[in-house]
């Protein structure tokens, strides 16, 4: 057995290239058929039988229902048994215009010279040679007919599709996917690629320096066994990039036993990797398939819908002659089993798996023979097969031809569900990544490839994907599921993702885990916490204590912490694996980084619910589990706020804004004596003042949808809508309304200039009304708001009637003195530097002080509001 | 003679030309290993160069700071990377040959310092603005910077020298902000004349308090806020004076070398796909809701009784005469799916071979299109071509720096967009090579004219199965963008290459007035054997010369 490690990137081994161009030939010459037929075949490749069947780490048994299943036996040799489900082919719709016919032809001529370590097995080999050679011809016109039109995607503008987007593939940065995302969990990595991490693990080292004996002694052999790959084969041999990309973006729909799984990839993505792993193709689109097709292929475009009778009238009748043969065999040699096509009915019985004779079955286990096929199977696979056909036989002897259940059957299973769930794992290879019960994981020489976003070091917990060993126990079957359905990404430190299995292969895989885990009889959060809810906040104040250091909530964590965001945590484990956990992590966990924060049981924080352990993790429970209703913890709340709020230390802060009561112009400006207001620029107006906290500018600067800002401090208090200033024709004229007519406000009666920051950072309003030019500061002074108007009159100076100035208003005003007046909102303005007192004033529903300002070339106003 | 549907089709999926593949497979596949090695030696000249040149041999791209990232565009708890500055360019402009400033949404104007440096190694960062109301866009003139905000243009300046702006002056204001997110404000551009050009987006779906703030036209009936959808100009004297109308998001704003101006919009409602408009005084370009604004003082658009709804838009511009077409159309998805900013080459070749063209920005694509236009009777037209892909992000905004080479502005956030990073600067560096493109593709009464940027190998331009054309139109329509619709085949004639090899006269039959013409023209070689770097060309031809 030949071990391909490394992709064959740089050029086809020659011999490859040797066996290619011989297959072709065959057509010209038999002799050189039997050449190639004499090259030594390589046998089925099946990830979890190499890694774990042949060291012997699992029993051989097992590597035997393996086998049948990934061998796809039991599509012939039919069986009643759960456990050895065959996996069945691709589906070859589409064939006709994904693969390159030239490739299906050297593939069904040998199989496994052409794609090293397939589990397809070679057909045709016991036919005579003129035979073959027909049915090769009459095969590749039929599949050669199946075409499908590729699916077709809708920009958006949350989609991107660039158009022809197969086209566009970049093969650098496929082959940093390809490096980066997981595919070379299976494949093989490019030996020229560089990971960040370079140095090697203390592990490694030490791996590196024991010899095998040493290794075996200290049960270090599985850590040190270099983990085979998962063979590509020849790709640019049998796609172009357009087939690839789609495959690639979506596997299933041609591979639904999903042995390969779904990345959910962007659609240039798919396009770049296919770029990468097709980078020895000259560059280009269909045209190798149609080349290939124009030469070796009949021109018939029959779907399986367009049987021979209904083949267009002016389709040349020995083509379609031709696919109605490769149809014919399609059946009769039985590819349908394992290759299922609409309308086609299954190929001839074969002899049921429990009556095989298991000691005879040459023919399928090496080369094919007449009427049947041949595997290629090595030593160690036909020795497994035969165990596992064994205990089929054995089974059906004693009469328990059923479902593998129970323990009477020749070969004790420790339970159906446990087996279920192992070869489950082995099929679909999540041992690749995952280890359980000390088995599997990411294999030696791999784990530099699982690197986290800006090469953080939070550990191998922190890149490697998590273990599944008591996954049962600890995570919920819906929880389970949501991340098997593709939904469960919560580890977005990771560049790994963790790709899509088919529903139907994975759907019982947490049922089987919980049962397997001894998690199906979960206690419920009551039993395991009692009435929690009430200890929310107690809860809140633990998290502070430890876990807000390295995990995130609600996406808020402290400065430069990256981990598993702790919000929804509760929908995610069982409360009786949290409350483990927490009380114990590494009985759980070994190796975590996670410490302890009850030695032997003891809470270190007797100040909370009297130290009592379990009702602070209970508590902790109830606050995760309301977290989105709750406070967050208090320093994470104090970083967030130091990211976002606006803390005006020791110069004033402007925040240009969305405000209610401040309109759509509006301008905060934050003091650090803790006295805020808002200006609103459109109405030139003090809207809003505000005491202690500032504002909160996180919805302003990062959030899509703007929306308004809210004051956080306290003692808001709204200023009486409409202008500073009017020019009356007299004091019983109405003050300009504004609030709502925004063509008064602006146009030619006020115009507003921005704002100057003085050395201190302290803004001045500018605006200019009629004939004057207005200087409007407002800044606090001892609790409370001083706004000085310096009014300047502008040359040449025409206006004749009197310039007011509006010093308060609301529905009553109470006189405080002769120039100061409170308002029912409890608004005082006293004004300081006017000669006349004004006069009171009612319009409408409201009362209004105003005051007449006659002045020479300047004057300021002093306003103090208090509140 | 090929039926010209086959052939489009067949140049859709092949290119390169077949023979040449065909000569590929030859040499995998069929010959013994011998006779290949003798038939590729032989063939070496007459074969494809086996890696073809792509875009990044021409037009190479430098970071200058891009977010690695993994935040997810559209996330409601967006944040930018830890321990950084937000970067999310908004506003880009040259400052000197060693600095420029952005704007980032945040609200914030930054002056960034040794960004030319190759790798950019030690950049500068220096804070001149704060508290902007998500400004979009940036221009330094006359010792200040300009930036249009929500609700104004604004002058910032550093009036005492310390390196920070103190002076934050209104220029201009008075549009309509209901308050509604969608109601972006994008510039300035200076025009020749001195003009400041600002664009305003439409808002969607107003309501409540954001009704209050609209202004409503009493013959149409449609509420928008003042001027929303339409663009304007900014005169010295900060006069906000009113242009053109019907925008719906007009992020980009740009001038050709002829001194007009020109803005971009992207599709959606009423907008069949992204455009690129000239802007000039009474024109009304798609969105319905911009006649709100019909009725006020200053409006150049005047009597429109009745918004057509649901015809192409041949129909449609014979039944609305102050509806005026796109001098461009970009084909959604092909050439893009949300048109940004518009830069114009203006560095006499220091940016390669298409000196005083266009170069519109694309946000979800994460890539550049290139726009070569020409007048024809009159009024604008022209065609635009695939430029450079693979932006780390978003592209928003474009400027040329002092040497010729590009700054891209990046952002993403609250749409999506291919590449890696959430927002960030960086710079599109020619290499010097000249890339094999089409130039200019000009209208001609009989067909088009195309200029290459390299002479093109006789043989293979003058085969006119090296062409492949199609033609469509869209509905002018109040729902969300428009498919490709009428679409035919053109029949290839003729293709009459120039003595000197630079230019190819194309006679194609059924040319139609109005409608985009998609020229693929896949298998052209140039003189030394390669293929286009982009076969693709979509031409709007409003006219026939």
């Amino acid at each position: 057995m030949q071990m391909v490690d490394h992709l064959r990137f740089s050029g086809r081994p020659a011999a490859d290239v040797m066996f290619v161009v011989l297959t072709v030939l065959q057509t010209v010459s038999l002799q050189t058929i039997s050449i190639a037929e004499a090259a030594p075949p390589d046998s089925p490749y099946v990830a979890g039988f190499e890694r774990f069947a042949r060291p012997g780490e699992i029993a051989p048994e097992v590597g035997g229902r393996l086998l049948v299943s990934e061998l796809s036996c039991t599509a012939c040799h039919s069986s009643p048994s759960e456990l050895l489900t065959a996996k069945r082919g691709p589906i070859l719709a589409g064939a006709g215009n994904r693969l390159n016919h030239q490739w299906i032809r050297s593939f069904l001529a040998a199989p496994h010279q052409m794609k090293p370590g397939t589990t397809m097995p070679d057909i045709l080999g016991g036919l005579p040679a003129g035979e073959r050679n027909a049915a090769i011809n009459a095969l590749v016109a039929f599949i050669g007919s199946l075409e499908r039109p590729y699916p077709e995607f809708k920009g958006t503008g949350a989609k991107p599709v660039p158009s022809e987007f197969w086209n566009l593939g970049d093969a650098r940065a496929g082959r940093q996917l390809y490096h980066r995302i997981g595919c070379v969990a299976c494949h093989a990595a490019d030996v020229d690629y560089e990971t960040v991490e370079t140095k090697p693990t203390p592990l490694d080292e030490l791996l590196q320096q024991l010899d095998p004996a040493e290794l075996k002694e200290m049960g270090l052999a599985t850590a040190a066994r270099r983990v085979t790959s998962v063979p590509l084969g020849d790709l640019p041999a049998k796609y172009n990039r357009k087939a690839l990309t789609h495959f690639l973006l979506a596997p299933h729909s041609t591979r639904p036993a999903g042995r390969m799984p779904d990345f959910q990839l962007g659609l240039v993505e798919a396009a770049d990797i296919a770029a990468w792993l097709l980078q020895d193709q000259v560059p280009g689109t269909a045209a190798e398939i149609k080349a290939a097709e124009s030469r070796d292929v009949p021109q018939v475009r029959a779907s399986i819908a367009d049987a021979p009778s209904a083949a267009p009238s002016g389709a040349n009748s020995l083509d379609s002659s031709l696919v109605a043969q490769g149809r014919d065999l399609f059946t009769s040699l039985r590819c349908v089993n394992c290759h299922a096509i609409d309308g086609l009915a299954t190929g001839p019985p074969a002899m049921p798996l429990a009556r095989l004779d298991r000691s005879v079955g040459t023919h399928c286990y090496g080369t094919a023979g007449k009427n049947a096929p041949g595997f290629s199977l090595d030593d160690d696979q036909v020795a497994s097969v035969k165990l596992a056909l064994a205990a089929v036989a054995a089974r059906s002897t004693s009469g328990d031809d059923g479902p593998e259940r129970g323990t009477s059957s020749a070969v004790a299973a420790p339970s159906p569900e446990s087996d279920q769930l192992q070869l489950g794992l082995l099929r679909l290879n999540c041992l690749a990544c995952h280890t359980r019960d000390k088995q599997g994981g990411v294999g030696r020489y791999r784990r530099a490839f699982f690197e986290t976003y800006g090469n953080i070091d939070i550990g191998d917990e922190g890149r490697l994907p998590p273990p599944l060993t008591g996954v049962g126990r600890k995570l919920k079957p819906a929880w389970l599921s949501r991340v098997l359905q593709g939904n469960g990404s919560i580890r977005r430190h990771m560049r790994i993702r963790m790709p899509v299995f088919p529903a139907a292969h994975v759907k019982d895989l947490p049922a089987q885990f919980a049962m397997a885990d001894g998690g199906a009889r979960q206690q419920s959060e009551h039993e395991v916490f009692g009435d929690a809810g009430p200890l929310a906040e107690p809860g809140r104040a633990l998290l502070d204590t430890g876990c807000v250091q390295c995990h995130p909530l609600r996406g808020n964590a402290l400065s430069g912490v990256v981990g598993i965001d702790l919000a929804g945590v509760t929908d995610r484990v069982q409360p009786e694996w949290f409350r483990e956990f927490l009380l114990n992590p590494s009985s759980l966990k070994p190796r975590t980084r996670m410490p302890t924060f009850f030695p032997q049981g003891m809470s270190q924080n007797p100040n909370v619910l009297a130290g009592d352990a379990d009702r602070q993790i209970a508590a902790m429970w109830a606050y995760l589990k309301d977290v989105e209703k709750h406070r967050l913890p208090d320093k994470i709340e104090a970083a967030r706020s130091q990211s976002y709020e606006l803390v005006p230390d020791n110069r004033p802060i402007l925040l240009r804004t969305f405000m209610e009561k401040a309109g759509t112009h509006a301008i905060a400006v934050g003091f650090p004596e803790m006295v805020h207001f808002a200006f609103d620029a459109e109405h030139v107006r003090l809207a809003l003042a505000w005491r202690g906290r500032f504002l909160d500018a996180e919805g302003t600067w990062f959030v899509r949808f703007a929306p308004p800002a809210q004051p956080l401090g306290t003692d808001q208090i709204r200023f009486p809508a409409g202008v500073p200033l009017a020019v009356l024709p007299d004091a019983a004229s109405p003050w300009p309304r504004t609030d709502v007519d925004q063509d008064t406000a602006e146009g030619d009666t006020y115009r507003y200039f921005g704002y100057k920051l003085d050395q201190s950072g302290v803004p001045t309003f500018q605006y200019r009304y009629n004939d004057y030019d207005v200087h409007d500061r407002i800044q606090p002074q001892a609790g409370h708001l001083l706004r000085k108007l310096t009014i300047t009159k502008r040359q040449p100076f025409r206006s004749r009637a009197t310039l007011w100035l509006r010093g308060h208003a609301g529905k009553s005003l109470q006189r405080d003195g002769r120039l100061s007046y409170t308002s029912e909102t409890g608004l005082q303005t006293s004004i300081q530097h006017v000669d006349a007192a004004g006069e009171l004033r009612r319009q409408e529903t409201i009362v209004e002080w105003i005051i007449p300002l006659n002045f020479d070339r300047q004057t300021t106003v002093e306003m103090r509001y208090q509140w | 003679m090929v039926n010209p549907a086959t052939a489009y089709n067949m140049l859709h999926a092949i290119a390169p030309p077949v023979a040449a593949r065909c000569l590929h497979w030859l040499c995998s596949f069929v010959l013994p290993v011998a006779a290949a090695g003798w038939l590729a030696a032989n063939l070496a000249s007459a074969a494809e160069p086996v890696a073809l040149p792509n875009e990044s041999d021409f037009y190479r791209l430098i970071s200058v700071a891009t977010s690695e990232s993994p935040t997810d565009s559209r996330a409601k708890n967006w944040r930018p990377a830890p321990n950084g500055l937000a970067l999310e360019v908004s506003g880009l402009t040259v400052v000197d040959d060693q600095r420029v400033a952005v704007a980032i949404r945040k609200g914030e104007v930054w002056i960034l310092g040794g960004v030319y440096d190759d790798p950019p190694r030690n950049v500068t960062y220096q804070r001149f603005a704060t508290a902007l109301h998500e400004p979009l866009g940036l221009l330094k003139h006359d010792d200040a910077f300009y930036t249009v905000q929500r609700s104004e243009l604004t002058r910032l300046r550093d009036t005492d020298a310390d390196g920070q702006a103190d002076e934050y002056r209104s220029i201009a204001k008075g549009w309509g902000l209901t308050g509604h997110y969608h109601e972006y404000a994008y510039g300035p551009k200076l025009d020749r004349q001195g003009n400041f050009w600002l664009t305003l987006n439409i808002g969607l779906g107003l309501k409540g308090a954001q009704l209050d703030r609209t202004v409503r036209d009493p013959t149409l009936g449609y509420r928008q806020g003042r001027w929303r959808g339409w663009g304007m100009k900014v005169a010295a004297d900060g006069e906000l004076i009113p242009v053109c109308a019907g925008m719906r998001s007009p992020s980009g704003i740009g001038m050709n070398s002829a001194g007009d101006m020109f803005y971009t919009d992207q599709q959606g409602n009423w907008v069949a796909t992204n455009s690129l408009h000239h802007m000039r005084e009474g024109v009304f370009f798609h969105h319905a809701e911009a006649l709100a604004s019909m009725a006020l003082p200053g409006s150049t658009i005047t009597d429109v009784k009745k918004v057509p709804g649901g015809l192409p838009y041949p129909a449609a511009l014979a039944a609305f005469p102050q509806l005026r077409p796109p001098a461009v159309w970009f084909p959604y998805e092909k050439a893009g799916q949300s048109a940004t900013d518009i830069m114009l080459d203006d560095s006499n070749g220091r940016f390669g071979p298409f000196a005083n063209q266009l170069f519109v920005g694309e946000f979800t694509q994460a890539s550049l299109q290139r726009v070569f236009l020409e007048k024809v009777r009159g009024e604008y037209q022209g065609a635009c071509f695939p430029f450079r892909s693979r932006f780390a992000s978003a592209v928003l905004r474009l400027a040329q720096g002092t040497d010729g080479s590009v700054f891209v502005g990046l952002t993403n956030r609250g749409w999506s967009s291919l590449g890696t990073a959430a927002y960030g600067l960086q710079r599109l560096v020619w290499t010097g090579k000249t890339p094999f493109e089409i130039k200019e593709m000009r209208a001609r009464p009989d067909g088009f004219e195309l200029v290459f940027t390299q002479p093109v190998d006789v043989a293979s331009a003058t085969e006119t199965g090296s062409y492949a054309m199609q033609s469509h139109t869209y509905l002018y329509h109040s729902t969300y963008g428009s498919d490709e619709i009428q679409r035919q085949t053109l029949a290839i004639k003729q293709a009459k290459v120039s003595p000197d090899g630079m230019r190819v006269h194309l006679r194609v039959a059924g040319l139609r007035e109005l409608f985009v013409h998609e020229l693929i023209a896949a298998g052209v070689r140039s003189r030394d054997g390669h293929p286009l770097l982009h076969s693709h060309a979509w031409y709007t031809l409003n006219r026939i010369p």
